[in-house]
This record gives C-alpha cells, structure tokens and sequence, in this order.
C-alpha cells in the first residue's frame, strides 16, 4: 500500500508548490494519475520513488516511511522495491535487449546479474514477446517493442510498486491500448502497485482507481508535468 | 567494479569510433617517450658496448667523432689520411697491434640496392672482432673479399661470385677503376656493422685506389680490336674495348705490383690493440704531443661526447612528449566532459533506477581506465617493436 499524509514539496524558487493532504493507494492495485500539464504527476511519482525529497509530510510505501531514508537507502529502496517506465523508455543504446533489462542488477553493488535473474528476464521478454530479439540492439526496436523492454527491466526485481510516467505518450492508440493492457497483466501476475500518470482519458477504464490531479497543485510553472 | 567495467567496455564498443580516436591519441601519447627511452638506451647500450671493445683508434688529426665512428661503424670519412708507417711504428714497437683500416670505396649499387662500404683491413681485424666465416673460406688473395651477413642478403651474393667496386669520382680518368672482387666467404652474423660490410685485404684497397695494379698485356692479347695503335715498339695505345675494370686472377695476378714506399701507403684509421695496461698509456702518450700528426683516441671517451648530444636530444624530445602529453590530456578532458552532457540523459536514468554518483562517476573512470590500459599496451608492443628495428635504423641515419 502506498500511503501519503500532508506531504508538501517546493521547487527551489518557490514557484511550484505541491501539496497533498491525503491520498492512499491499495497494494496490488492499480491506480491512474491524470491531470493538466504542469500540475506535478511526475514530481508525485519521483516524490514516491524517493527521487525527490519532499518538504515535509509523510510518504509510506508497504513498510517503508520514505521520507525517513537517506540519499544511500532510498536508492537501495528504489532499486528493490520500485519499477520504473518512462514516457521515452530511456533505454540504454550502447545495451543490447537483454543486458537493458539487466541494467538494475548493474547499477547497485547490493544487486548482481545471478543465473535466476538472467532466467527471470529471458522469462519477462517471453512474456512479451521479445525473447526472440534478446540480443538485438534496441536502436533497432520498434517504439512499441522498446517500451515492452523497459516495462520488463522495470518488473526485474520483482518491485512491489511499478511507477508508469505517461509511458503510451509516444504510442499510437493501438500500441498504447496494448503496453496498458501489458502493464496491467505483469503487475497484476507479480502483484505489485501500479501507478500510472496518462494524458490520455481513454486508458482511464483499464485501471481499479482514477486520481484527478489538479486540486493537489497550489500554483504552477510551465514545464512540470 | 566488474559491472562497471562491463558497462563501460559496451559503451565503448557503440562509440567505437570515438574510442579509438581517444585511443589512438593516447597510444601515440605514450608511445612516443617510451620509444624515444627505449630507442636510446637500445642505442646508448649498442654504441657503448661497440666503443668498449675497440681499445685505441689512430688517426690522422681532426675530429675525433668522426674518426671514431669512421673506425668502429666504417662512416664519416676522416678529412686526412694516416699512413701504414704508424701500423709499422706501433707493430715494431711491440706495445700492440695495430690492425690497419682503408675505408673510402663502397661497392657498385644494384638497381634498389645501395653498394656497401668496402674495408681493406688485416686478417688480425677478424680474430680481433671474432668474426667467423659461416659460408666458404677466410681470404687469402689479393682481390678477395669476404661479405657481411646482412650485405650478402641484400645482395643476394654467395661465395664463387663477384662484387664491383664503385669508383669515388666518376671524372677521374687517371684514377680508380673500378675492381672485381671475388667473394669467397660469407661472415656469420655479429649483430654490429660488420654486418652491413665488404671486407678486403688493405692491399685489395690500394689496387682500387690506383696505387698497386697489373698489367693486361695488350701487345698479347688474343683479341686485335684492344689494341688501338701500335705507335712505336714500346708504346701501345689501348683501345675503349679494353675492360674498364681490373681483376685480379690467377692469370694476371703475379703482374701486380705497388709503386712507390709501402710506409707512405694511406690508411683511413688503425685500430690498436695495446699489448697492456702500460702499454696503452705509452701509446697515448706518443701521440698526445701537439707535434703530432696523428691522434689516439679512447673510443668510450668519444662516445661519452657524442652521447651527451644525444642525452640533450633526449631532453628536447622530452619536453616535445611532456607537451604533446598535456595537449592530449586536455582534448580528453574535452572529450570526457561532452561526452558526459551528451549522455546526461543516460546518467539521469541510471540515476532514477537507483544508482549512486559515485558509481555514475566510477563508469565513467573506468571508460578512461579502460581506454588507458589499451593505450599504454598497444603503446608498449609499439614501442618494443620498434626498438627490435629502430636501434639499426637509428644507426645507419646518425652514421
């Protein structure tokens, strides 16, 4: 469950200010962010990441309070507990399909590349359909086939929470209908949270919880989204 | 680390183009003081070892470089010639021997191929040198030759075949002709000059000079078209269809003779191999008199001149290195740096998906390390490489 208690968050020169008195999200559920451009979705998602710090409040991911941790333990906190999509995937180009997936166990000295984790990403690409293009550079993927790699480097570790930032924001709608729907099943098959921010409303029916946004921003400056 | 390294060794491979710049740059960086080290102390070592083993030079006065690299490396002609009455003089003495050297003529170059420098000397210069004949037998004739190693590849000469000698001055019409050498022996390699050498009798050397000849007996000959007229009984004017070179045969070899006091005859350089300790010291007392004129020189002491030229050659190259050094390092700090705003993106990522600073850093670190490893190893293979080939050429272009 991801809980969050009158957490507040400034942008250095104070033209930004987000403020959210109480918002809760169910395990093993999920949930859609929508709202203007600018209205700080994605400052949410970094603030539960631990990302970003907030200015105070309270962010409790499962047993986790988040904005007790360090700079060390929140990364460690969002290495093993936190999958990440972006909206333009963000895909490592000098890696091949597999060794992105991999990427977290490369990063972390607490995380290294086991056998089980070589056979739990060959497993994810499976699932996806992209096992076959394992050893392919992602230059040559597709942009639907690059968001299914960084969807399956994102559910790796086996997170308890999957954080989506727009990531059907380059896709046409048939693609984007199929990464939500592929979303959907590998959280739901692994349990985990997910949380998604989408511009698009006709993705809203897919999802247990829609959270509109705009009532959290105080004030707003172009280019925080 | 091992992740790391992995990472940074797959970045490298995608910008490979960018890498091997980074890389090449940085081998030449390395490579070039390395070389220039490596090279010089091959060449300190050569010359030294070269210098130690010859004990005394005698020459005619002048400079003493030259002389000392005219008698260990057969190059630098001296300005003045010695005579055979200072080997006489040192050998009745008994204080040495003194082994004569005449190196002033080069054999006739083949198309692509330079003639080599041809050294009239004594049979004591080859059991002084401890050079030993690998193929054929040592000379014994007037107008024998036996052939460096390295000459009787490049010239693809074997024992039973000849050898030209190249006139000095092609205008001189009284003077040298040139003389067809039989070579008889080839030397085993001694990984020195003598290598690259056409060794002769001193008095093989004298015939080419002009000073010992024979005669062919035009008024004999079998063939009428060598002789142009018959003036008068004893005069013979030859015709141009008379060989324009000498040999020396078994035939004609008894027709040959020298004019003039065998004393007077020149040398280019002598070798003196003192009889002791004691003995050197006399000989380097008898020709340290400003009245002489004639010089003995201590080849290391000749060489420790020449190389503290060559040290401040060394210095300079330094000082080149250190520069071009300096200028690499500040291109691959350039490099680095825009790499780094290029791939913020990717740090960013790397960021988000929990990775430390310093481990973004430590990629980056490794990138370099990797790139400098390769650098310095290709560097050293080059370098060693050439110090197998330079050490010769170096050789051959300062002499």
């Amino acid at each position: 469950m991801i809980s969050i208690d009158e957490l507040t968050f400034t942008y250095g020169d104070g033209s930004f200010r987000l403020r959210i008195p109480r918002l809760t999200l169910e395990a093993g559920r999920s949930a859609v962010i929508v709202g203007p451009s600018g209205s700080g979705k994605t400052t949410l998602l970094h603030l539960i990441a631990g990302i970003l710090h907030g200015a105070g409040g309270n962010i409790t991911v499962g047993d986790t309070q988040v904005h007790r941790l360090n700079d060390k333990e929140r990364r460690l906190f969002r290495l093993q507990n936190v999958g990440l999509v972006f909206q333009d995937f963000q895909l490592i180009d000098y890696l091949n399909v597999m060794d992105n997936v991999l990427l977290p166990c490369r990063i972390h000295p607490s995380v290294s590349v086991t056998s089980e984790l070589r056979d739990r990403a060959e497993a994810l690409l499976n699932s996806v359909r992209m096992a076959e293009f394992r050893r392919r550079s992602v230059t040559r993927l597709s942009q639907g086939e690059r968001q299914r790699v960084a969807i399956c480097r994102a559910l790796l570790l086996s997170p308890q929470i999957v954080l989506a930032d727009e990531p059907t924001g380059n896709l046409d709608p048939e693609n984007a209908d199929k990464i939500v729907r592929l979303l959907l099943a590998e959280t739901t098959r692994s349990g985990a949270t997910l949380v998604m921010v989408t511009h698009d409303h006709s993705l809203l029916p897919h999802f247990d919880q829609v959270i509109p946004f705009a009532p959290f921003l105080e004030r707003t400056v172009e280019g925080h989204a | 680390m091992k992740n790391a390294l992995y990472l940074a060794w797959k970045s490298l491979l995608w910008h490979r183009g960018r890498s091997l710049t980074i890389l090449l740059s940085l081998a030449i960086t390395i490579w070039l003081p390395v070389t220039v080290r490596l090279v010089l102390d091959q060449f300190r070592r050569e010359i030294s070892l070269r210098a130690n083993a010859t004990p005394l030079i005698l020459g005619a006065k002048g400079s003493r470089i030259d002389l000392a690299l005219h008698a260990m490396y057969f190059s630098a002609t001296p300005p003045a010639d010695t005579t055979m009455a200072e080997v006489e003089s040192i050998n009745d003495s008994s204080l040495g021997i003194a082994i004569p050297l005449h190196v002033r003529y080069r054999t006739q170059s083949r198309p692509g191929i330079d003639g080599a420098m041809i050294v009239g000397t004594a049979p004591e210069y080859f059991e002084f040198r401890k050079l030993e004949v690998a193929d054929g037998r040592m000379m014994t004739l007037l107008g024998e030759c036996l052939v460096g190693c390295n000459v009787a590849a490049r010239m693809k000469v074997r024992p039973d075949d000849s050898l030209l000698s190249a006139p000095r001055n092609a205008f001189n019409l009284a003077g040298d002709y040139p003389l067809k050498m039989n070579v008889v022996g080839i030397l085993a390699p001694s990984h020195s000059p003598d290598d690259d050498a056409v060794f002769t009798d001193v008095r093989t050397t004298w015939v080419i000079d002009g000073i010992g000849h024979g005669h062919q007996e035009l008024n004999t000959q079998t063939d009428p078209q060598l002789l142009l007229k018959n003036a008068a009984k004893d005069t013979i004017i030859a015709s141009a269809a008379v060989l324009p070179y000498t040999e020396i045969t078994a035939a004609n070899i008894d027709s040959f003779h020298f004019h003039g006091d065998p004393a007077t005859f020149p040398l280019t350089a002598i070798i003196v191999v003192p009889a002791s300790e004691k003995a050197r010291t006399q000989i380097l007392g008898r020709y340290a008199s400003s009245q002489s004129t004639s010089q003995c020189l201590k080849p290391p002491d000749v060489i420790d001149e020449l190389l503290s030229i060559v040290f401040r050659i060394e210095q300079l190259a330094w000082v080149c290195s250190f520069a071009a050094g300096i200028v690499t390092l500040l291109l691959l700090g350039l490099v680095v740096n825009l790499s780094m705003r290029l791939r913020a993106a990717e740090m960013l990522t790397m960021f988000r998906l929990g990775c430390s600073r310093r481990t973004i850093a430590m990629l980056h670190v490794s990138e370099i390390a990797i790139l400098l490893l390769s650098a310095s190893v290709i560097a050293a293979g080059a370098a060693l490489v050439m110090r197998q080939f330079s050490a010769d050429v170096l050789q051959s272009q300062l002499f």
